[in-house]
């Protein structure tokens, strides 16, 4: 009887949310991401450089950042991580730290700009940690955020 | 080609414009990239002579050198490590870290001694140095030996696009005018030898040196100086690097 009572509820949830707009539905979903992506060197041009590498987390894949620092501590960024339903895109900006160590940390934030497949909707912002390797290039990042989508 | 013969036609290759803003004084500049590869690791070279019409040479107290912003200069891999500026100041750039090397150049200045102008020319060590504000702090260490000796130490901060330069007034032999500085030549980079741990062990490494990006804006790679003396008067030049090839 008490199991008859749970199915007419769910049932009766389900009816319910059918008349709702899907927009509504999709909004209500959200990311908590708490990622690591431990990039490596690919090219670079000037003062900028581009590192690629596997993200580990909340959206696993391939991560691919155009990383900025031309003296300023103020560095900046431009992301692109490749997951498995869809790619979430962003900018981000950091202070750097301990310019003249082999390895500099930096803080900061990041903006998600646009998405695809089932990320197309997301957005939202979040924090950065990150360490960048002087020697080689090669990129530490750790992102925490909550990212609607 | 040579490095050598390659850092020759950079300079070459170099259009150098004076320009002044008091008739009795002028500057002139150059700079080259060494080697000269759109989107390789290079060496940054940096001349600049004053001339003055009058007998002795306005004092200058201050070079403001602005250069492209997008060199990497920053992510040159130079200067993985700091000298304290006290140290650098009391015994030379021996004391300091490998790793703090940056690039090295010399200076001639001009001491009145007399009725007569000696010239005498310093070494130049450019040393990372202490960050401040998270900004990279670039010591200039000049070191002259005969007739006069003096070490005196300049400081800049790494901005983009942006060096400035404060030159302090440097004395001479007592009772005698400050010191002239008249050229400077030095470079960014180039034979440098930095060490890092590796399982234990000191393992020695070249850093990789400037980035130069990968496409040139129309006209070249655009330099340019800003000289400040301590009569208030000022002389400006620039310069610009011919687009190299790829």
């Amino acid at each position: 009887m008490r199991l008859m009572r749970i199915a007419l509820a769910i049932i009766a949830i389900a009816v319910a949310g059918m008349g709702s707009p899907p927009a509504r539905a999709m909004a209500a979903r959200v990311l908590n991401v708490r990622d690591e992506g431990k990039l490596h060197f690919i090219s670079s041009s000037g003062s900028e450089i581009l590192d690629e590498g596997p993200g580990v987390g909340s959206v696993p894949g391939k991560v691919r950042v155009h990383f900025v620092y031309n003296g300023n501590p103020e560095v900046s960024a431009s992301f692109t991580i490749y997951g498995h339903g869809g790619s979430i895109s962003g900018k981000a900006n950091a202070r750097l730290s301990n310019p003249t160590s082999p390895r500099p940390s930096f803080r900061g934030a990041f903006t998600v700009t646009g998405g695809s497949g089932r990320y197309a909707h997301i957005h939202g912002t979040g924090e950065l940690f990150g360490v960048f390797t002087r020697r080689g290039y090669a990129l530490v990042v750790q992102t925490i955020g909550k990212l609607p989508y | 080609m040579s490095r050598a013969h390659t850092l020759t036609v950079a300079l070459a290759l170099c259009v150098c414009l004076p320009s002044t803003a008091q008739a009795a004084t002028t500057a002139t500049m150059s700079a080259a990239f060494a080697p000269d590869r759109l989107g390789a690791n290079t060496t940054l070279s940096f001349n600049f002579q004053i001339a003055a019409n009058e007998r002795a040479s306005d004092l200058l107290t201050g070079i403001d050198f602005r250069y492209p912003a997008n060199l990497g200069i920053a992510t040159s891999g130079l200067g993985v490590a700091s000298c304290p500026v006290a140290e650098l100041e009391a015994h030379g750039p021996s004391v300091c870290p490998p790793d703090s090397r940056m690039g090295s150049g010399s200076a001639l200045v001009e001491i009145p001694i007399g009725p007569e102008i000696v010239r005498e020319t310093a070494q130049l060590a450019l040393i990372a140095g202490p960050s401040q504000d998270g900004y990279v702090q670039i010591l200039i260490s000049a070191t002259g030996e005969s007739p006069v000796a003096a070490r005196i130490v300049l400081s800049t901060q790494l901005e983009p696009g942006d060096l400035q330069i404060a030159v302090p007034p440097i004395p001479s032999l007592p009772e005698a005018p400050y010191v002239a500085l008249v050229r400077m030549h030095f470079t960014i980079g180039g034979n440098l030898t930095y060490y890092e741990r590796v399982h234990g062990r000191n393992v020695a490494y070249r850093p990789v040196g400037i980035g130069l990006p990968r496409s040139c804006p129309r006209g070249g790679f655009p330099f340019a100086s800003s000289f400040t003396f301590l009569d208030g008067g000022h002389a400006d030049a620039r310069t610009a690097v011919a687009c190299p090839g790829r």
